[in-house]
């Protein structure tokens, strides 16, 4: 079981208010996986790639150093200054003589993904009385606002489909033009020809809502 | 819930989930003419078991003297005894054409307000931009952020003001009642200024009067809005507009309404609603229609004789039942229109309500979008 110094660097409060599992060692192996041996420096990378099938110049070191690496300072993990290599790399660096060269855009990416390491997301955010009641005042407003937009969304398509279930029970009381017997229109309108399948919606021109116009709004002159 | 037709009501009865109401066999139904009552009607509850969805009974239910045999087909033996003139309606098919809106509909003050703080909260709690992820450092692409970057302090989001999470004053994410931050021409300003590039392939940065504007959006409002001319189709972007027609000349005795026409013998209704629209208004419109079946009803009962004889009818009875049409490209053109009509709008539906009868409007108003 691999421990560390919390940093207190920075604010300290932000471990109290955490969640327990947070402060704990998510991101380092557990002594069941088969990377144990290896500790890997790049905090999230050590589940999500152990078993990488990216090609060589782009793995990461795991993948090839299986059962070489020592325990290295597993505190270090995700902890990268901008300019340092860790030294890991370092000493593989030295040890090959410059053979592998870790391709600098790797570096870039591991670089990038270090900030979701939980020394580095950011505190969760502290109020006071006033501020969070304003918070609390928006968030409110806003699930007001989504609930008003959603039922009179909804009282739309129940008046649609009261609408439609009217006149189709009208349409089965009718008799049909001439000789057609009562609920001929009705038969024939529930059934489904031409409904589903290939041709049924024309998809080609559907055309989504955008926030401006085009250039040419509308085609007035489109002829058949 | 469905029911399968046939169903037993000793099935039902020991059904849990059915009233008791329910598993009692169907009274017998004395059927008149129905009458239409103003409010949307909610179809009398039958028993599960004569619940059809179908009219497979309907004949059996009718007093009138129709003959249970099917209708003679050969056109040589005599007409079937007609039911009472009271009875009797015509069949048409009408056609509401819409154009479905453009444009997303315009955001309320204080959701555009909200966008803001929550964007303005989104920067307190993610991550800081990382430039050097997104720009290779010494490339052009990179020197232009970094340009742009300073121009506004340091701020990598361009769409929030000037804020900085991690300064001094990260405490101070609210903007002041009144503030335009939040307004969509300041945001589009602001993007459209930091989409001009200022600085060429080669690293040079562009002087100030050699930048490239980009080319702005259109407006929201087209000409036809500012002209308010109701016969284009690119009028009120963000709103349903439905196609109405004139039937008569101008005038007292002018009504507007829906492409409509009487249904023929042969014909069904998606059937008669296409062959109506393109008499009416032309085939240089690109339309689909909706399936086969109605979104609208509107009924005009038959004007009977005076002295109470329901025998004679100065006027038979109306049955237009509407179908849904979406217009995708083109133009309604009224030349050689085989209905009488002499004119056409593009409508939303309030102007639509000032333009159309009071009945006939209430009867469709219930397949009525949102906007």
């Amino acid at each position: 079981m691999s421990f560390y110094l919390p940093s207190l660097r920075g604010h300290a409060s932000r471990f109290l208010t955490r969640p327990a599992t947070l402060t704990s060692t998510p991101f380092f192996s557990p002594p069941t996986t088969a990377t144990t041996s290896t500790q890997c420096l790049f905090a999230p990378s050590t589940r999500a790639v152990a078993f990488s099938t990216t090609p060589s110049p782009l793995a990461p070191p795991n993948a090839k150093n299986k059962g070489t690496g020592k325990p290295g300072k597993p505190g270090a993990g995700g902890k990268l200054k901008p300019g340092s290599k860790p030294a890991k790399k370092k000493g593989k660096g030295k040890g090959k003589g410059g053979e592998e060269q870790i391709d600098p855009r790797f570096i870039n990416m591991m670089r990038h993904l270090a900030v979701l390491s939980p020394k580095r997301i950011p505190p969760p955010l502290r109020m006071g009385r006033n501020r969070h009641l304003r918070h609390w005042t928006i968030h409110r407003a806003w699930l007001l606002f989504r609930r008003r937009e959603r039922d009179a969304r909804e009282r739309n398509l129940q008046r649609q489909y009261q609408s439609m279930h009217a006149a189709m029970e009208e349409l089965r009381l009718t008799s049909g033009p001439g000789t057609r017997d009562e609920g001929y229109l009705y038969r024939v309108a529930t059934e489904k020809k031409g409904v589903y399948g290939l041709h049924g919606v024309p998809i080609e021109y559907a055309r989504a809502q955008t926030e401006t116009p085009a250039r040419v709004a509308w085609n007035h002159d489109w002829k058949r | 819930m469905m029911s399968a037709p046939g169903r037993g009501s000793a099935l039902l009865r020991s059904s849990q989930r059915v009233c008791s109401q329910c598993t009692r066999p169907a009274a017998p139904r004395i059927r008149t003419t129905p009458p239409i009552p103003r409010s949307l009607p909610s179809p009398a509850i039958l028993p599960l078991t004569s619940r059809r969805y179908y009219a497979a009974e309907a004949t059996a239910a009718t007093p009138v003297s129709q003959p249970t045999s099917p209708p003679p087909v050969s056109t040589t033996t005599a007409p079937e005894p007609s039911p009472s003139p009271g009875s009797q309606y015509r069949i048409k098919s009408g056609l509401i054409l819409t154009r479905p809106p453009l444009l997303t509909r315009d955001p309320t003050p204080f959701e555009t307000a909200f966008y803001l703080y929550q964007k303005r909260l989104n920067e307190r709690l993610t991550a800081p931009f990382r430039r050097a992820f997104y720009f290779k450092p010494d490339t052009a692409t990179d020197l232009d952020f970094g340009i742009k970057l300073e121009e506004r302090h340091g701020v990598p989001a361009k769409d929030i003001g000037r804020y900085n999470p991690r300064s001094r004053m990260g405490w101070n994410d609210e903007v002041l009642v009144g503030s335009t931050t939040s307004t969509r021409e300041h945001m589009m300003d602001r993007l459209l200024r930091d989409a001009e590039l200022r600085v060429s392939e080669d690293g040079e940065p562009v002087a100030a009067d050699e930048r490239v504007p980009v080319e702005r959006p259109m407006p929201r409002r087209t000409e036809a809005d500012d002209k308010g001319d109701v016969r284009r189709l690119d009028r009120a972007l963000d709103r349903t507009l439905y196609l109405v027609v004139r039937r008569g000349g101008e005038g007292e005795g002018a009504a507007w309404e829906f492409p409509t026409g009487p249904v023929r013998t042969e014909e069904m209704l998606h059937e008669t609603a296409a062959r109506v629209l393109s008499e009416s208004a032309g085939v240089n419109m690109n339309t689909w229609i909706v399936g086969r079946v109605p979104v609208a009803h509107h009924v005009v009962k038959p004007v009977l004789g005076g002295g109470g004889d329901a025998s004679s009818v100065l006027q038979p009875g109306e049955k237009t039942f509407f179908l849904k049409g979406r217009i995708m490209a083109g133009q309604a053109d009224l030349a050689g229109n085989k209905h009488g009509l002499t004119d056409f709008k593009w409508l939303t539906d309030e102007e639509l309500q000032e333009v159309l009868s009071e009945d006939y409007y209430h009867s469709v108003r219930g397949m009525m979008e949102l906007r």
